[in-house]
């Protein structure tokens, strides 16, 4: 892997980091269990139509869905 | 010029030195911050004077403005970014706010059912005109005082703190008998000199838009202006400049964005309605906002464009603006910043 991908990469992955924060900021007042937290992992799929597999996209947002923090109560 | 002192220099140091400025007839101004003392000097300073400051071991450096005169709102003068608070709001510094309402308050019902909308899809402070600054004499002026307290009365409903243009020094007292959060400069008074040092002096934070053909030196100085007199908290925001191009209302001049970071520590607004003057194209110019810098937008929402009583070209309806809220979440996200939290109490 050449420097610049290598540079490409990190900057991507820090990008997608930053969202997963974000996303979990969001639902930091959102109680557990409320189905709103959960990703609409169906409607994404209908609409992607990148190179990641439908079941790799399925498990990863489950991933994500297991790891966002639950409620606070105190907001984000 | 900006004198900078070694972080943790005795404070009776700093003032020795500006005695010795003052004596020698300079207006000084100290900085507020604690660790590192930071002391502006205004006027061309004396060579033998400069030759002393040189040799002063306290002071690490001597900023001198490209521009003359340009240090109160001068980058140097600042250890980080100013974070001016509208309410609750701190805008400058990590988070990205937006500014969401109605061009003009059109009564109590109507600016109520904006405030809920842009509140419900993430708006931080709402925004209103009780005083219209119109280019026809016949266009609606604005319900003055009344809209004041409208606006206020929304504001307070949904928890948003509120922002309004003042044109006229006399009306001061109205929007301080109203608690409006925030005073808002428009374009066209942005070199009002007797208005800025009158703002200046209420103690309220101001957000200063660009005027409408002003360079940013300009602009800056009428920062500086508030600053001189009295004004702490301060906000710039880019409204688009007059410039040949007829495509657009303005030509939204985001060019300057990242130097003027460079150049202030003042939060920067964008207000991408007012350049553009086409509702759909303002989404992608927030975005492009918060790519550049922007530490907010201000936009206009109407749920009727068709029968707003000014600027309904520019209006996004409530749906439209909870997906830019959405999409500005993202751009802010992904350039290391965050909307900032809902407003508390």
């Amino acid at each position: 892997m050449t420097p610049a991908l290598k540079n490409q990469l990190r900057h991507l992955d820090w990008a997608l980091v930053q969202l997963l924060d974000e996303r979990a900021r969001l639902l930091a007042t959102t109680p557990a269990g409320d189905p709103a937290r959960a990703p609409s992992i169906d409607d994404l799929l209908r609409r992607h139509d990148g190179p990641c597999s439908p079941e790799l996209l399925r498990e990863v947002f489950a991933v994500i869905d297991r790891a966002t923090p639950p409620a606070t109560g105190s907001g984000s | 010029m900006i004198l900078r002192f070694v972080r943790g220099t005795p404070e009776d140091v700093v003032q020795g030195v500006r005695a010795r400025l003052e004596r020698e007839g300079h207006r000084t101004v100290r900085s507020p911050e604690r660790e590192r003392p930071i002391l502006a000097v205004i006027g061309k300073i004396k060579p033998a004077i400069f030759v002393e400051l040189e040799r002063d071991p306290a002071i690490e450096a001597r900023v001198k403005s490209d521009i003359p005169d340009l240090v109160l709102v001068n980058r140097a003068f600042r250890e980080g970014p100013t974070i001016a608070r509208v309410g609750s709001v701190r805008v400058g510094g990590d988070d990205v706010v937006i500014i969401a309402g109605p061009c003009s308050v059109e009564g109590r019902e109507a600016v109520l059912e904006v405030a809920h909308a842009v509140r419900d899809a993430g708006a931080h402070i709402l925004r209103g005109g009780a005083y219209k600054p119109r280019t026809s004499p016949y266009a609606f002026q604005g319900f003055g005082v009344e809209g004041l307290s409208q606006l206020k009365a929304a504001g307070e409903a949904v928890g948003l703190p509120v922002v309004s243009e003042i044109m006229d020094a006399a009306d001061l007292p109205a929007f301080l008998d109203h608690s409006i959060d925030c005073l808002q400069i428009g374009a066209r008074n942005m070199q009002n000199f007797s208005l800025l040092k009158a703002v200046a002096g209420s103690g309220l934070p101001v957000l200063l838009k660009r005027g409408l053909a002003a360079t940013v030196e300009e602009w800056l100085f009428a920062a500086e202006y508030l600053a001189a007199f009295g004004a702490r908290e301060i906000m710039l925001c880019e409204r688009g400049i007059r410039t040949y191009e007829k495509a657009t209302r303005n030509t939204l001049d985001l060019t300057v964005l990242p130097l003027m970071r460079e150049w202030t520590h003042l939060p920067l607004l964008v207000d991408p309605a007012h350049a553009a003057g086409i509702a759909r194209i303002i989404p992608p110019l927030s975005r492009a906002s918060i790519a550049a810098g922007a530490d907010g937008v201000a936009v206009e929402v109407h749920p009727d464009p068709s029968v707003a009583r000014s600027d309904a070209l520019q209006a996004l309806l409530p749906g439209e603006f909870a997906r830019l809220v959405a999409e500005a979440r993202v751009m802010a996200a992904v350039t290391g910043r965050r909307l900032h939290p809902p407003p508390g109490p």
